[in-house]
């Protein structure tokens, strides 16, 4: 019976990875041409178009540990920031090299999840979700403390990125930041439909829908979760990193509260669990508010939380679940 | 039908407006401030100056027209701080920027300048490094370090021999117990303990036992404006320290007046040492707050943001008049070096090699004027305070 059962659910899955594959392929393509749109259409928002693929990294880092585990986090930003401080404070020191200043980014955020991860997944439900919002304060205090590295509240300041391949600088219109903060978003992106495609992957979702059934099958949850922690925590830590270099500064804001609630806000509005989720949200969430922030400074705020209800309201499961219903209701029809 | 006419009229305005702008030449300056959350009153105090400064003086220079473009940034975020500084340069073209309220902000414009050909004036952001990041940052507020230097010999001068200090931990805190603790060993006094409380803290009885153990007979204070002021100055009276004849010396910062109805009898007699007062006794000031009141739309609302903003667009407007609308940053700051004029806190100066401003810095007390109202009350004036901060580098 178990063994009949697995094996269905193995040719379940095989099935599903055929019908997917071409999918992901256009799914990726339609991002980098969204991606290369945006350079073309917005040549003079590149700042706001490099800072937008920032953030779209951490919220996928969030979509890996929220919608594929079921582990409930207020806090990863600090896996952001972790990595974000990581590459100032190696570029003020004279690691100005670009892609080592976000692999340095991409360790030191896997660091932080690793660490984060062994002290959050003892404990679960409410407390976890408490445990997330401890640890960001405390990252928060730690970088506000030091201030001899970070800067304190004043912000690290005075990154002085070398050009990419020694040719492209980080300059006032951005171009060389965003062509390659795109390119290390479809990377990202890229590795992450494998990893969630993959054995490991499943067992994590398996983890999410049932832990005691996993846990039955003779699987252990704990390094299971732990690994996608480290795994989120490298992206996370990217996408600091990369808005470390973009911005030559970095602030205390990195490793707050409010960036890791605003983030998982993004999450939701996109869809869990989906990664394309987490790009929709960030981009819509992103875009809307710095539209509505330009036409009305003052009171731009309640046109963002109208539309948060309304998505909420109109889309439950986010904004990715309505492509998809659209597409699956066109394919019943055809 | 009527709503369909005013699209229309509104598109009708556009188009002509438009056309209109073709002819006039029109000089944009992008104002980047906390406009909304929890800051938006700073953020209105600088729309408030910025459009006294225009009530009074009109909205164009030497025939170019003057256009100003806001730009929200709620809360210390330096990356959002660089898309916006980048979108005003690179889409909105505007020749000046201005604002910014929390210094990393700054740190995240300052090295775009150069490339983007514009001068930033800073209107609050009042950490000195800052400076020192760009030679095209003007800056008309004010350092914590400048605004709290006297009050060290103010202390020694009173007979305090034995201070304390305690400051909120963070940037400015510490820049404050710093500047304190120099000039008031300067001047002959100890430092007999240095406190630095948590961001968050509620509770300050403790930190009153503590003032009280350490045997000091003057307090210096530093916290964040708002309601830890409050709680702070409470405990300061409840537990006897105001009674056993401690002094309380703090910057302005505390007693802004936007806070001054909150804090009410709790903060009578405080002294403060600050570089505006909106009961600043002069004409200039007079006309200032009236058209400022008029634009915040509430008197309780004005603060010194608003004055730093002020004076900021007297400094874009020369800037103006001197490239004759021209684009050219090093130009427009060279023209600025030096410049003196009677600002609505007194006389003011660009100090040429730090471009920080010089100005007076007032000995104020909080008082009840007679209207009824707390104010805070200069009593004693130190003219001519260059920034100390930018004066050792």
């Amino acid at each position: 019976m178990h063994i009949m059962a697995q094996a269905g659910t193995v040719s379940a899955m095989s099935k599903a990875k055929s019908h997917h594959w071409w999918r992901d392929v256009a799914g990726i393509a339609l991002i980098a041409a969204f991606g290369a749109a945006g350079y073309w259409l917005f040549p003079d928002n590149l700042a706001l178009l490099t800072r937008i693929v920032a953030v779209a990294l951490l919220v996928l880092s969030i979509d890996l540990v929220v919608g594929y585990c079921g582990v409930a986090t207020l806090g990863q930003a600090a896996l952001f920031g972790a990595g974000a401080y990581a590459a100032g404070i190696a570029c003020v020191n004279g690691v100005t090299e670009p892609m080592t200043l976000i692999a340095i980014g991409a360790v030191a955020g896997a660091a932080a999840g690793l660490l984060m991860g062994g002290i959050m997944l003892r404990a679960h439900g409410l407390a976890q979700l408490v445990l997330s919002i401890a640890i960001v304060q405390l990252f928060h205090e730690a970088a506000n403390k030091a201030s001899a590295y970070t800067g304190g509240s004043d912000g690290l300041a005075g990154l002085m990125v070398s050009p990419l391949f020694g040719v492209f600088e980080f300059d006032l219109w951005g171009r060389t930041a965003y062509l390659m903060g795109l390119t290390l978003l479809l990377l990202v992106f890229i590795a992450l439909k494998f990893v969630v495609a993959s054995p490991f992957g499943m067992l994590c979702r398996g983890i999410k829908q049932d832990p005691v059934r996993i846990r039955a099958m003779g699987s252990f949850v704990f390094p299971v979760l732990l690994k996608m922690f480290v795994i989120s925590g490298a992206v996370a830590g990217a996408g600091g990193a990369l808005a470390a270099i973009s911005t030559q500064v970095v602030g205390l804001d990195s490793v707050s509260f409010e960036l890791s609630a605003n983030a998982l806000v993004m999450l939701v509005l996109g869809g869990l669990g989906t990664l394309y989720g987490a790009l929709i949200g960030t981009v819509i969430f992103m875009g809307f508010e710095h539209m509505v922030s330009a036409i009305n400074p003052f009171h731009w705020m309640t046109m963002v939380g109208a539309l948060l209800i309304a998505v909420v309201l109109a889309a439950p499961g986010g904004l990715s679940s309505l492509v998809e219903r659209i597409s699956a209701s066109r394919g019943g029809k055809s | 039908m009527t709503a369909g006419k005013k699209i229309l009229g509104a598109a009708v305005g556009a188009v002509l407006m438009g056309s209109g702008s073709a002819y006039a030449d029109t000089i944009k300056v992008g104002i980047i401030g906390p406009f909304s959350g929890p800051f938006a009153l700073q953020g209105k105090n600088f729309q408030a100056g910025v459009e006294a400064y225009r009530a009074l003086n009109g909205k164009s220079v030497k025939g170019h027209d003057v256009e100003i473009i806001y730009r929200d940034l709620p809360a210390a975020n330096p990356a959002q701080s660089r898309a916006l500084a980048q979108e005003l340069v690179v889409k909105e073209k505007v020749q000046y920027l201005g604002g910014v309220y929390f210094t990393p902000d700054a740190m995240a414009i300052t090295p775009l300048l150069s490339q983007a050909n514009t001068p930033l004036v800073i209107f609050n952001a009042a950490t000195s490094a800052i400076m020192n990041t760009s030679p095209l940052v003007v800056r008309t507020s004010f350092t914590t370090a400048q605004t709290t230097n006297p009050l060290g010999k103010i202390a020694f001068d009173e007979g305090v021999r034995k201070a304390i200090t305690v400051v909120s931990d963070y940037g400015p805190g510490v820049d404050a117990e710093n500047a304190f603790k120099k000039a008031f060993e300067a001047a002959g006094g100890e430092v007999v303990e240095s406190v630095r409380m948590p961001m968050n803290t509620t509770d300050f009885s403790p930190i009153m036992q503590r003032v009280r153990d350490s045997g000091a007979t003057g307090l210096f204070a530093f916290l964040p404006s708002g309601p830890p002021t409050l709680g702070f100055v409470k405990a300061f009276n409840e537990t006897g320290l105001k009674r056993a004849g401690t002094k309380f010396y703090a910057p302005g910062d505390l007693t802004q007046e936007s806070d001054l109805p909150a804090l009410g009898e709790a903060a009578e007699g405080l002294k403060t040492s600050f570089h505006y007062s909106v009961a600043h006794d002069s004409p200039e000031n007079k006309r200032f707050v009236e058209a400022a009141v008029k634009a915040i739309g509430s008197a309780d609302q004005l603060s010194f943001p608003a004055v730093g903003a002020y004076d900021g667009m007297h400094v874009i407007y020369k800037m103006i008049e001197a490239t004759d609308g021209k684009q050219d940053a090093q130009k427009a700051v060279d023209a600025v070096k030096g410049l003196s004029w009677t600002s609505p806190r007194g006389p003011v100066r660009i100090e040429p090699e730090t471009r920080h401003i010089t100005q007076n810095i007032y000995l104020r007390e909080v008082a009840k004027n007679a209207d009824g109202k707390y104010i805070n009350k200069e009593i004693q004036t130190f003219p001519d305070q260059k920034d100390p901060g930018l004066a050792t580098q």
